[in-house]
């Protein structure tokens, strides 16, 4: 068997034995999102059913304010209460009344000499219980002013159609999990980037700093090896436990929306994958993770124990989290610029992939991009991990890095 | 007969600090040298550029007349190097460790095999060979240490303080280990802090004061005219080189 097998198999048998790392890696991920969606439907359903069976009293400013709304039924579980202006502006703020209605004196006759009333309905949007009396009223007024309409229109005998000459109808012919693929396409970039990154963090400080630590590092050193072989085992090593954690998590996250995603509540939307989009996803994971891996390792080689490795950790997880929160962003989106920007260009795949928007340009560039800054990486990996500096010295600092450069 | 571990005058510079200064010294087959020093006088490095761990700065080391400079993996196939902590994968157990070194050392199937027996049964491995080697004591880790350093039978031994974190009980196996391997003609390079150790167990010792070595010879002739190695040593580690 050649060394790097050998080492290989060293590294991944160590790896596989971390079990606290596979857990939180691999089986946290397919237990934590399913059931993650599933309170969090669960709970919004719940606080949107408790809201609505809440008894909810809305002030009236004024005889007329009250005239007019009793013009339609009165909601369930609501009650109007008569209070002065200064009054009901109080309870308002101490939130014993959760909305007020005031009309203007004179509002009746100017509603009858054919003119418009402002009725205004005051809220406090920070209050749960005054935007759901918001949206008690409201159907409440456009029924009232509906009934009005077809009173004065019918005085006129006009049509209805008189006041509205042209009625827009919007018809959404997208698919039917629209709603569900744009809220994975939201999701999914960050979350896989997220986890590829923590993934091959963890594995990285562990395999080098960890090592360092332990003394295990040059007891593998004075094998019959060469530090490169030894570097290209851990690179396998932190890419395959990168692309590892973020499979579980693809899975997990595929699997949850595949059962469908609680939205607003209200609709359960599933969202399926296509074989072609999975592939997709998963081919530019690989030289993602290769690029992160080759980072993570040529930072995590300059460390000499674990907690010096996860410092220098933190940039490595901002520089791949940032351009995952960009992708999120609207109009954002995977163009022949943003193609070429690594890290970037992933996330925008991933967002393009499931919205069904990628061409075969866009995702040549962003292979080409991702796989060279992977070359520049896994150099820089090499390169620290054959220093004696780093080796066997301090950890990382600008004095000390000057100092290697300038030996170099 | 040619030495099985050579220094020749090595010297290693960190930055400023010379850490390493014209070092040399030899190690026979069938026999054991003590390189003796406080700590920081130069000792890991030089056991270091040594293993081809470190370039040295100047000078150069052979194993078993093989460079460790220009052929270093050649040269530590020769090498069996027991560094100051045991170095044991703590995920693993004293089994799997000794077949990895040892296919790393290019041996493989039944020679693996029937080896790996002897060091079990060399070492008395036996009762915790399959355990994982963070369940183990301190003794029973350095014992699979040195199983995992010399499975693939070395000539050369290059043992970093052995017996520093162990009782006086576990400290005595490790000696007899050493006594047994210096039998069947290994050269044992060995550095301890323990001149009671270096005294009965050594046949040469070299002592190294920041660096340089500052003695050189038999414990007798290290000792001299002095009560007792330690009061050579300290005196030796505080002036300058006498022998």
């Amino acid at each position: 068997m050649s060394p790097f097998r050998i080492l290989l198999h060293k590294e991944l048998l160590d790896v596989v034995r971390d079990r606290r790392t596979l857990l939180m890696n691999l089986g946290l991920p397919v237990v934590l999102y399913p059931l993650l969606f599933l309170s969090m439907g669960i709970m919004v359903v719940a606080g949107t059913e408790r809201l609505k069976n809440t008894e909810l009293v809305v002030g009236t400013v004024g005889p007329e304010a009250v005239e007019l709304i009793k013009l339609r039924p009165t909601p369930p579980k609501t009650t109007y209460k008569a209070y002065s202006l200064e009054e009901a502006t109080a309870e308002l703020a101490l939130q014993t009344l959760a909305a007020v209605v005031t009309a203007p004196e004179g509002a009746r006759d100017a509603i009858a000499e054919g003119k418009q009333a402002v009725v205004t309905v005051m809220y406090a949007k920070r209050f749960d219980k005054s935007r759901e009396a918001l949206d008690r009223l409201r159907p409440v007024l456009e029924s009232v002013n509906v009934q009005m309409l077809q009173k004065r229109l019918e005085e006129k005998s006009l049509d209805p159609s008189f006041i509205l000459p042209m009625k827009t109808d919007p018809v959404d012919v997208d698919l039917k999990d629209g709603l569900g693929r744009l809220m994975a396409a939201s999701l999914l970039p960050m979350l896989l980037l997220t986890t590829l990154l923590t993934g091959a963090v963890q594995a990285a400080v562990d395999t080098t700093a960890g090592e360092k630590e332990r003394g295990t590092f040059e007891t593998l050193l004075v094998a019959p090896v060469r530090p490169t072989q030894v570097m290209l085992a851990k690179y396998a090593t932190v890419t395959i436990v990168a692309i590892a954690t973020a499979l579980a998590n693809l899975a997990a996250t595929g699997l949850t929306f595949g059962f469908g995603v609680m939205i607003a509540g209200k609709a359960v939307i599933p969202v399926q994958f296509s074989a072609g989009q999975i592939a997709l996803m998963v081919l530019c994971m690989v030289p993602t993770a290769t690029l992160v891996s080759g980072l993570a390792l040529a930072l995590a080689s300059t460390a000499q124990t674990q907690r010096q490795g996860q410092s220098l950790m933190v940039p490595v997880l901002l520089m791949g989290m940032a351009p995952a929160m960009v992708a999120q962003m609207p109009g954002i989106e995977l163009n022949w610029v943003t193609a070429l920007i690594p890290v970037l260009n992933v996330a925008l795949l991933v967002k393009a992939t499931i919205l069904d928007t990628v061409s075969v340009l866009e995702v040549g560039l962003t292979l080409v991009s991702v796989l060279t800054c992977s070359v520049l990486a896994f150099q820089a990996a090499a390169l620290t991990f054959n220093s004696e500096t780093f080796r066997f010295g301090g950890t990382l600092s600008s004095g000390r890095l000057s100092g290697w450069w300038r030996r170099r | 007969m040619k030495p099985a571990i050579e220094v020749h005058q090595i010297s290693r510079r960190f930055g400023d600090l010379l850490a390493v200064d014209q070092v040399s010294f030899s190690v026979k087959p069938g026999e054991v040298v003590g390189l003796l020093g406080p700590n920081g006088a130069g000792k890991t490095t030089a056991l270091r550029v040594l293993a081809g761990l470190l370039t040295p700065s100047a000078g150069h080391a052979k194993i078993n007349d093989i460079s460790v400079e220009d052929r270093p993996t050649e040269a530590r196939m020769h090498l069996g190097f027991l560094t100051s902590s045991t170095g044991l994968y703590e995920r693993m157990t004293g089994r799997e460790q000794l077949e990895i070194f040892g296919e790393l050392h290019e041996m493989q199937g039944a020679a693996l095999k029937r080896r790996i027996d002897e060091v079990i049964d060399e070492l008395e491995l036996g009762s915790f060979i399959d355990r994982r080697c963070g369940a183990l004591s301190s003794g029973q880790k350095q014992r699979v240490s040195i199983g995992r350093a010399v499975v693939h039978d070395p000539l050369a031994y290059v043992l970093d303080e052995p017996t520093s974190t162990l009782d006086p009980v576990a400290a005595q196996d490790i000696l007899e280990l050493v006594r047994r391997a210096q039998a069947r003609g290994k050269a044992v390079l060995f550095s301890t802090h323990r001149l009671d150790e270096a005294e009965t167990l050594c046949d040469r010792i070299v002592v190294i004061r920041k660096g340089r070595v500052v003695a050189e010879g038999t414990p007798m002739q290290v000792k001299a005219e002095h009560p007792s190695l330690t009061a050579a040593f300290l005196k030796l580690v505080s002036l300058e080189r006498v022998a």
